[in-house]
């Protein structure tokens, strides 16, 4: 009983936060057809703006959805400084591997510099714990468990049910056609970073309340979430979100039977398989569009 | 009528290689304009020139008095000139309905939408049918037809249909032909890039032949033109 409950709460908890990283990479990706590097860091830079905003006074039920707007807006600058002047370009995949990658780095060190190496930590969303089947969980961990998929579940009906979200899904799949029904392209693109960069903020807020913060916190995740990708397909967003919470089971039991040593070497070994059996992910058909 | 569409000295082309060199032509004044001309000598750029898709190096585009050269697509659709490119890609992963919402997505055309989509079902019954279907699983005729009932929910003053006919089997090509003939009766003026040269010459009282980038010869109405100049025009002597 309680390893199952202990499998069962690790797998979800994990997989909430590698669902809502990994969606938005898959966003860009369908949308803008390239893979944002930079996206670990806008996990660390959330949770560091949020700190920022309770060491101001804030609590952090301000804090976190001000935080949430800002990494928005980061995520549309990010967009239009180091994607938008290169799109049309050939090589685009590789060259955008390469601005994001720089990108992310210039502001990982930024953040080190403006708020030092000292490790910090948000405040719980939720103060206290409570024991189900026998595992003490915290009330914090609890509520992301219950909130992420909320949140997964607006940005799909987002996506499927308003004119919006049709004309993202319209742009992932065919820009020409996409600009000859007046679709405002640029400001599409612009919108696809924005949803990526909250998306990844608010995991990093979340990570912040249960784990210490330094600058390179987003790095892990960001490795997380591409193999996520990888084994959902990138082409959709259900399958990375499905792919995300497979891996966070598969996560929880792997630590749990054979250490938390054994389970990197375990996951990329199924990632590895999974490549050659069948590299476009489990869940994926074989073309690029949204949903 | 009144001229809707001038051209002027019209110069473009894709990065350093110029396809289109000092064009000019008018629509408008005659009702529909047809395009001829040998594959490969700019009708499709000029297209894709006057919707913005491609940015012109010289020269003005004037719609409806007003100069519309550098505006950017979403502006021009947003004045009513409608373009509805080769090839019929559309977006494979939506649906038909999806199509008609996101042909409607400017504000010019949302008013509209309600009516305009009762056009469309009577110009084409057979999308009805398949109202909720994905693009890609369409044939060839239907995914066309779905191409021209898009921009027709986008409230045209001009369409522009650059082939529609294009790789379509005899009997669906006819039932296509019909349907333009319809929608052009319905009052919207047209320019149509077109092989066939007979749907053309019944459509179209006012036609250019494109070569070399340039227009080469303009047929004003009046003028009797045999199936057979065209032929020569189009191969030479």
């Amino acid at each position: 009983m309680g390893a199952f409950a202990e499998i069962m709460f690790g797998g979800l908890f994990q997989g909430s936060l590698y669902a809502m990283m990994a969606v938005g990479l898959a966003l860009v990706w369908t949308t803008i057809g390239v893979f944002n590097f930079a996206h670990g860091v806008f996990m660390m830079l959330g949770a560091y703006v949020a700190w920022q905003f309770v060491s101001l006074g804030l609590p952090i039920a301000v804090a976190l959805p001000v935080a949430v707007v800002v990494m928005a807006g980061v995520g549309w600058i990010l967009q239009a400084s180091v994607v938008r002047p290169l799109i049309g370009r050939p090589n685009i995949v590789l060259v955008v591997v390469i601005t994001t990658l720089a990108a992310g780095s210039l502001i990982e060190n930024g953040v080190l510099t403006l708020w030092g190496p000292r490790s910090k930590q948000l405040p719980s969303l939720l103060e206290g714990n409570t024991v189900i089947g026998g595992v003490g969980v915290s009330l914090h961990q609890i509520a992301i468990i219950i909130i992420t998929p909320l949140i997964l579940a607006a940005l799909w009906a987002f996506l499927n049910h308003t004119r919006l979200g049709l004309a993202l899904r319209a742009v992932a799949q065919n820009e020409d056609a996409s600009q000859l029904v007046g679709l405002n392209v640029t400001a599409l693109y612009g919108l696809a970073f924005a949803i990526a960069a909250s998306l990844a903020g608010l995991a990093g807020i979340f990570m912040g309340g249960y784990r210490f913060m330094t600058p390179v916190m987003g790095s892990d995740p960001l490795l997380k979430a591409l193999i996520v990708v990888v084994f959902g397909g990138i082409s959709s967003i259900s399958g990375p979100i499905f792919a995300a919470y497979l891996i966070g089971f598969f996560e929880a039991a792997c630590s749990y039977y054979f250490g938390l040593y054994w389970t990197p070497a375990l996951l990329f070994a199924v990632l590895i398989l999974m490549l050659m059996v069948r590299p476009e992910g489990i869940f994926a058909n074989q073309s690029r569009g949204l949903a | 009528m009144s001229v809707i569409l001038t051209v002027e000295g019209l110069t473009a082309g894709y990065g350093r290689v110029t396809v289109l060199h000092d064009l000019s032509m008018e629509a408008g004044r005659f009702g529909n304009v047809g395009l001829f001309g040998p594959n490969g000598h700019g009708k499709s750029t000029l297209l894709r020139t006057v919707s913005g898709l491609l940015k012109a190096k010289s020269g003005s585009i004037t719609f409806d008095g007003e100069d519309i050269t550098r505006e950017s697509p979403r502006a021009i659709v947003g004045r009513g000139l409608i373009h509805v490119p080769q090839g019929n890609r559309l977006f494979p992963d939506l649906s038909i309905a999806d199509c008609m919402s996101l042909g409607a997505f400017s504000p010019r055309a949302r008013p509209h939408e309600a009516e305009n989509r009762e056009k469309v079902v009577k110009i084409f019954p057979k999308l009805a049918e398949r109202w909720r279907q994905r693009v890609r699983t369409l044939s060839g005729g239907e995914r066309q037809m779905v191409s021209i009932a898009t921009a027709l929910m986008s409230h045209p003053r001009l369409l522009i249909l650059d082939e529609p006919t294009l790789g379509l089997a005899p009997k669906i090509k006819d039932e296509l032909c019909a349907s333009v003939q319809e929608i052009s009766k319905g009052g919207v003026p047209l320019i149509v890039v077109e092989q066939d040269i007979e749907f053309l010459l019944e459509l179209c009282p006012q036609l250019y032949l494109v070569n070399h980038g340039t227009v080469e010869t303009e047929i004003k109405p009046g003028q009797s033109i045999e199936h057979s100049e065209i032929m020569s025009m189009y191969f030479g002597h």
